[in-house]
This record gives structure tokens, sequence and C-alpha cells, in this order.
């Protein structure tokens, strides 16, 4: 079964804009989830980033990423309460740790530790609305003109992960259906072969970039696909990025942990974390048809 | 023929791989005229892919090693022009499908040599879409390289090396991974862009009765060197008497049934045949009595012999999608089976059902003897640095005494030679199943005659009758008919995850025309699938002896 976060070719919007109209698109998102620490701003970060994969088709990946970035949030959480015992709202007093000895739970650093989960859950979840609906040939193209040796890394990297997946998948299956006389196969022994195996693979991989042209000399000329969307998508980017990096300055969002948890909840910030995912609906809103409304024009995905 | 009319001209050319101890090509001199379609033949390590190479740069540019003589490719030199440069007038489609192909989606696959080029954007795609229709793959264009079959992946390959329209065109192995039906699609799709684009095609190829009969010619290496250079009908005279190995088997039935000229195709052996034919004594078996259900073959089956594998109402999912389905099987112990299908009819799968290795989704299946598996791919069972550290104690040593590897007891497992490392795989996985130290009750092989060359293949049948010669039931799952005539008393044949033909093998390899092999579509008899039956039938249809020669 193909990945969840494995790119698939659809008729969308999303899946039709050019690379970099994609890329101001979601990483004004990921941005703000940079930017600000409040959980409330966090949480429309979240509801932007949920917006745009369910708009585009990409629910699969947004829900493998959600697992993946909560099991981390968690293991993060986690962390943060262990080494951290900073904070005055003491929840749990003087458990014993091994090596660090008596330490406090406190409410601010299960919150610190809070914040760092919500950002990973964005950011995963907006890397995997990328790689679910952006064709990672077209950010080579973008890339290949420019930097040619670095293109030519991505592109074997780029196909040596699913092969080297592929291959030891097979391994692991055949170390299963060794003998009970044969010698059993450890897990060094396997990655030790999976290696050796791959540098091959990557040979033939170089060998057919060879033959198919890649170190033909001469510039490979810019290759631009455009969407009729990407006005959009770059428009939504750069005022998501641009409302976000205001409000910082403007002290709107504003969150504290440590000494002790404070948080601005006011009419500002619960603005700014509304706004977002309205904002990042907006490419995908469908434009009323001019005079009575009778005919609907169906926006083509593709240009 | 002048050096401009020339697409490929190879002039004494020897070449020696780094650090090999002998040379890979000795003094091969061929040239290839516009327009011609040329079969490369001969034995694994007799030069034939490393000439592929030698004909796009690969060598020495990649490989590097030593190199003498001289190779010109539509007048480009290859010692002064790399790989790079040369794919503008040669294009190349190797055997394994998955290491060609480097982009996501087939479209930029196809595109990539154009944009590279740096084309005009309306050239490229103009050319993209001229190449999938030519080869029948436009529905494929807006799909993910990695949602497609080995057949459909082989058409992509094909279609990025022919879409700068290369005067030269070189497969090397290209049916390999393919089933029957894909297989011959791909040769005689070649054959039409020979005709209708003029491109010099040269295939590599060990099973030769699928694309001969499409050749206009004929080259056999022989230890790196040129052992024979003409036309098809030629050339299985050539092998007959030099390599009877490579001969083709409507070569052999001919030859041994003292029959002449050669035919190089089903179609030609036909005509001779119905020239001189004895009387209609050959059609199939008129009998009319009807075929038995898979699920009455398999009871009956059963209960003849002690069970080795019991499979009932079995199937299978993978994701959505049923890969077996309402699947009975039953076989007894020492029987040889072959396992036949299309790609993705579920023959591995049922395999690694039987091996435990995929867990059902309904019914049962069960091996009660113990079962072995050989997955496709030998090497990935080879992990340790001694073959003696895969297999150790003094069971491993037995083990290795009987696949005949003792010798090999400190020999690292990558320097055996392809049909050892098969050997040595096959004792890995056989290697304390069974009671006693005996081998297990079930052994099967998936595709284990992958590039093997019919000496290969021959060496593997003789090992499998030997297996089942001890009451260890062997299945095998292929797509090689004429391998599966070799070895196997029983076919079964899945469509879809479901059998839908389960018998003898002298039945299902004669009853249609992609799952039979040579000799029975030349025949159209079900009671001959191999030379030897074949020729006993013409000698005893006779109405008088055929004299030899």
């Amino acid at each position: 079964m193909r990945s969840a976060l494995a790119y698939t070719p659809r008729p969308g919007r999303l899946q039709a804009a050019s690379a970099p109209a994609a890329a101001a698109y979601l990483g004004s998102i990921a941005v703000v989830a940079f930017v600000f620490s409040s959980p409330i701003v966090l949480a429309g970060a979240a509801a932007a980033v949920a917006v745009a994969g369910l708009a585009a088709g990409a629910r699969r990946a947004l829900a493998v990423s959600l697992r993946w970035g909560l099991w981390l949030g968690a293991t993060l959480v986690v962390v943060n309460v262990l080494v951290t015992d900073r904070g005055e709202t003491v929840l749990v007093r003087g458990y014993d740790v091994p090596v660090l000895g008596p330490m406090d739970v406190t409410l601010e650093s299960l919150a610190a530790g809070g914040v760092l989960a919500m950002r990973i859950v964005v950011v995963t979840m907006a890397f995997a609305v990328w790689s679910a609906c952006v064709d990672p040939d077209r950010v080579l193209r973008l890339v290949r003109p420019v930097a040619r040796r670095s293109a030519l890394t991505a592109t074997l990297v780029s196909r040596m992960v699913p092969v080297a997946a592929g291959d030891l998948a097979r391994l692991r299956e055949a170390a299963e259906l060794r003998g009970p006389g044969a010698a059993p196969i450890g897990h060094a022994a396997l990655v030790r072969r999976l290696v050796g195996g791959s540098l091959d693979r990557a040979l033939d991989v170089a060998a057919t970039l060879e033959l198919r042209g890649y170190a033909l000399p001469g510039r490979v000329r810019a290759v631009r696909r455009r969407s009729r969307w990407d006005r959009r998508f770059v428009a939504a980017g750069v005022a998501i990025a641009a409302i976000a990096v205001g409000a910082r300055l403007a002290g709107i969002g504003g969150f504290d942990t440590y000494p002790e948890l404070a948080i601005e909840a006011g009419a500002a910030t619960l603005v700014l974390s509304a706004a977002l995912p309205v904002i990042a609906a907006l490419p995908f809103a469908r434009r009323r048809p001019r005079g009575a409304g009778l005919r609907t024009r169906e926006a083509g995905a593709h240009d | 023929m002048t050096d401009r009319a020339r697409v490929l001209e190879v002039g004494d050319l020897t070449y020696r791989y780094p650090g090999a101890d002998r040379d890979a090509l000795a003094r091969v001199s061929v040239a290839l005229a516009p327009g011609e379609l040329v079969v490369l033949a001969g034995r694994s390590g007799s030069g034939k892919s490393t000439l592929i190479r030698a004909a796009c740069g690969l060598v020495p540019h990649f490989h590097g090693g030593e190199v003498a003589g001289r190779v010109e490719v539509a007048g480009l030199d290859a010692r002064e022009h790399g790989p790079g440069e040369l794919a503008r007038v040669v294009g190349v489609v190797s055997q394994d499908p998955e290491s060609q192909i480097v982009s996501t989606t087939v479209r930029a696959e196809i595109e990539l040599p154009l944009e590279l080029r740096a084309e005009p954007a309306a050239r490229r795609a103009r050319a993209v879409e001229e190449v999938a229709l030519a080869l029948a793959i436009p529905a494929l264009l807006d799909r993910t390289t990695d949602t497609l079959s080995g057949g459909e992946l082989q058409r992509v390959a094909l279609a990025a090396a022919l879409v700068t329209r290369p005067p030269l065109v070189l497969l090397d192995e290209p049916t390999s991974q393919l089933d029957p039906v894909a297989g011959d699609e791909l040769v005689w799709l070649l054959r039409r862009l020979n005709e209708q684009w003029g491109t010099t095609i040269v295939v590599c190829e060990h099973r030769l009765e699928r694309c001969l009969g499409a050749a206009d010619r004929a080259i056999a290496m022989r230890d790196g060197a040129v052992g024979f250079d003409g036309r098809p009908a030629e050339f299985l005279e050539w092998a007959l008497a030099n390599d009877p190995a490579l001969a083709t088997p409507g070569a052999r039935l001919f030859d041994l049934a003292g029959l002449r000229p050669l035919p190089v195709g089903v179609r030609e052996a036909r005509e001779v045949l119905r020239d001189g034919r004895p009387d209609g004594d050959l059609a199939r078996n008129p009998s009319g009595a009807a075929a038995p259900r898979p699920r009455e073959r398999a009871k009956r089956s059963a209960a003849i012999r002690p069970p080795a594998l019991t499979v009932e109402d079995l199937w299978i999912e993978f994701g959505q999608r049923d890969v077996l389905r309402e699947v009975d099987l039953a076989i007894g112990a020492g029987e040889r089976v072959a396992l036949m299908g299309r790609n993705g009819a579920g023959k591995s799968t049922l395999l690694r059902a039987a091996a435990g290795a995929v867990k059902p989704a309904r019914g049962r299946i069960e091996a009660p003897l113990g079962c072995a598996l050989l997955s496709q791919t030998p090497d990935d069972f080879l992990v340790h640095e001694r073959v003696a550290d895969e297999l150790p104690g003094e069971v491993g040593r037995r083990a290795l005494e009987a696949a005949d590897l003792g010798w090999a007891a400190d020999v690292d497992p990558r320097d055996l030679s392809g049909g050892e490392r098969q050997r040595l795989a096959l004792a890995i996985v056989m290697a304390g199943r069974g009671e006693d130290e005996a081998a297990p009750g079930l052994v099967c092989l998936d595709e284990p005659t992958r590039g093997m060359d019919r000496a290969r293949k021959d060496e593997l049948a003789h090992r499998i009758r030997g297996l089942a010669g001890g009451a260890t039931a062997v299945v095998v799952a292929t797509h090689d008919v004429e391998f599966a005539a070799r070895f196997a008393a029983r076919v079964v044949l899945l469509g879809d995850g479901e059998v839908i033909a389960d018998g003898p093998a002298a039945d299902v390899l004669s009853g249609g025309w992609y799952f039979a092999t040579e000799v029975a579509r030349i025949l159209d008899s079900d009671r001959a699938i191999t030379p030897e039956q074949g020729a006993e039938l013409l000698r005893a249809s006779a109405p008088q002896p055929v004299e030899d020669g």
C-alpha cells in the first residue's frame, strides 16, 4: 500500500499550483507556528492547515501526520516535564528520577511541552499536505537550473528512499524465511546488507540519470508551469505571514510559561486565530458567477 | 555499407572490468545498419550486457576498466563522447524496471531527457504525447511511477528511451520480469516501432523463442567474442551445432524429428508442417470428457497422496483489494507444480501464505510437513561474509554438502556464480525445516529463473526433480512456460486471484496461446509440450519414418 504522504496526482487547485505558490501558502502557516507560542494562535494555525489539507483532498495525509505529530508531541511533553522543574504551580512534588535526582512536575513545564507539541503537529501536518499535494518533479525542475548538483542529489535521494524501503521490506522477509538451521540475522547485519545493496542501487540509478543526459553540458532551461490559482495561494500565504508578523510586533497573541502561565486571550488574539483558517480557505473558495447566478462555472483544476 | 550508413560500428573491441582477471569482451566487431532489429543471444556471462553498455558509453565512461578498439554510434566516437552525449543517438532499457525510473510521475519521467536537452516546452509536450501514443500509454501519463506494474514500468522506460527519437535503441533482457502476455506485447511493440519509425533495435534476450521470429538478424556471443552473426534461421543451425542451449524449442523439435528448414517462429513451423503434415492425428484429444473443476481436482489429488499443502476457501486482501479469492488447492507429497499467471495474479502471495508470511483474511492454508520459500531475489538471503557463516555447525556443513557447495565454505557468497548463490539461498531456507535433517514437506520457489540461461534452467529443473524424488512437493511460481514444461507434472493457472486452470502440465500448457509452450503452439496438440514429446509425436504420426537430416 502506498504511503499516505506519497504524492498522488489528482485534480485540485493546490495540486495544480506551481511549487513556489504552494510553498508560500503552506510555508506561511508553518511560519505562524514558529512565530507564536500562544495555544490559541497555534490552534488557529492547526485549523488553517487542516482546512488546506481537507480542501486539497489530503485527508489521509492529514490523519497520518496528526498521529505522528501527536506521538512526537507527547514524547516532547514527557521529556520537558522530566527535565524542567521550573514553574510555580507544582502538580507533583519531589519524585525521584535516576541521575537527575528529586524533581517537581509543574503546570508551567507541562504547558511549555504542550506548546512545543502543538508546533510539531502544525509543522508535520503542513509538510504532509505539501508532500501529498505538490509534485516533487516540479520542485526538482525548479531547483535544477539554479543548483544542478543539489537537484541531482535530491533526485537520487528521492528515488533511493522508496527503493531502499522496498529493499528493507524484502530483506526483513528473507530474514524471517530463513530455516531454523541457518544463522539468524540481527539488525546490524540487516542494516549492513541494506547499505551495501543501496550503494549498488544508487549506482544503477546514477547510470540511468547519466543515460537520460543529466551530465550534458549547458544550462537547463527553467520549466515554469503556472496555474491560474497561483495568485490566490501566494496572496493567502503573504496575507497569513504579514498578519502573523504584524500581530507579533503589535504584541497580540502573547503567552508566557515561566515563572507562571500568562496567556493573552483578548479579542485581537481570538480574531487572529479565527482569521487563519478563513484566509487558508480563500484559495479554494468558488467565485460567485456574475449576473443572475443561474450558470455556475466549474473551476478547472489544470490550466 | 558506408560508415555514414552505420548506426553502430564496433571494431576490435576488447574490454576488461576493473579488478577482473579476464576480458569481458575480446576483439568484438559488429556493424548495424539503420532499421535492423537484432537479437543478441548468448549464455549468462558471455558478454551481451557488456556489449550493450559499450554501445551506450557506460563502458568505459561509467564502469571504468581497460578498453581497446573502437565504438562509433551514429558517427559519434564513444571514446570521446560519454553516455550523456551518446544519449542523443542511443536509448537504453535495462532488465530491472525499478532502477531505471527516476521521476515521480510518468509524464515527468518521459519528459526528463528533453528537459535536460533544453528543448522548448511545446516540442517537449508534443514529443511526450507522440511517444505515449506510440507505446499505448497515454492513460499512464499522469500516474505516479510507484503505482505501475512491471510491464507498465518497462513501457515507460522504453518511452523515456525513445522520446528523443534516437536512431538506435538497446534493450537488455527487457522481458525477464514480464509475464508471457506483457513480454509478447513488448516484442511486437518493438517490431512495430522498428517498422514504422525505422529505429534500429538490439534486444538482448535469453528466451529467444519470444523474439527471434520478429528479428532480422541474430548475433550470438560466446566467451566475450562474437560466435555467430547472421540471419535467424542460420543462427538456429549454428546453435544446434555449437551451443544447443541457445536453440529455440521449435528448432529442437524440428531437429529431433529430422525436419528442415529450422523454423524461426511458430507460423513458419506450422507452414512447414502443414505442407508435409502426415495426418490429423496431432489434433487435441477429442474425447470430450469435461475437465474437472479445480475444487474436484484438489480433492482428488489430496486423496491420492499425503498432503504437502492444503488450501481451503482462502481469501487474502491487501488494503481494500482481494489478492486471492476463494482458492481451493491440495498438493500432495512429491508433486512438481508450476504456479502460473499474469503479473499481479496472486502467485507470490499464495506462496507467501503457504510459508506463513501472509495471514489469510478468510479460509485455511496449511503445510503440515513444513514449508520453505525461496523468494524472488536469492541475494536477499546472503548476508554474511562467508558461506559457512550462513549455515553454521555440523547441520550447516551437511546442508552445504547437499547443495554441492561444501567446497565453498570460506568463500564470500557474493563471489559465487548466480546458480551457486541460488543453491545456497535454497539451502538456507530449507535448513532445519524437515525432520532429521530431511527436506521439508513443501519447497516453494518464486520466479527462480529470472535472467537465467537455458543451461542453468535445466540444472534447476534437475534439482527440483531430485527434491520431488525424495517426497518433497515443489511449487514454482514462474512466467517461463518452457521451464514449466521441463520440470512440472502439474500446472495451476491463477487469474486475478482465482484458480482458473489446474491440471496436468500437458493439458494446461497446450490449451492456450500465451500460457502454452512453443511446441504446443506449433503442433496444436495436448500430447506434446516439449521438443522431445513433439518429435516423438511427429515420428509416430508420420506415414513413413522420417529420415534424419
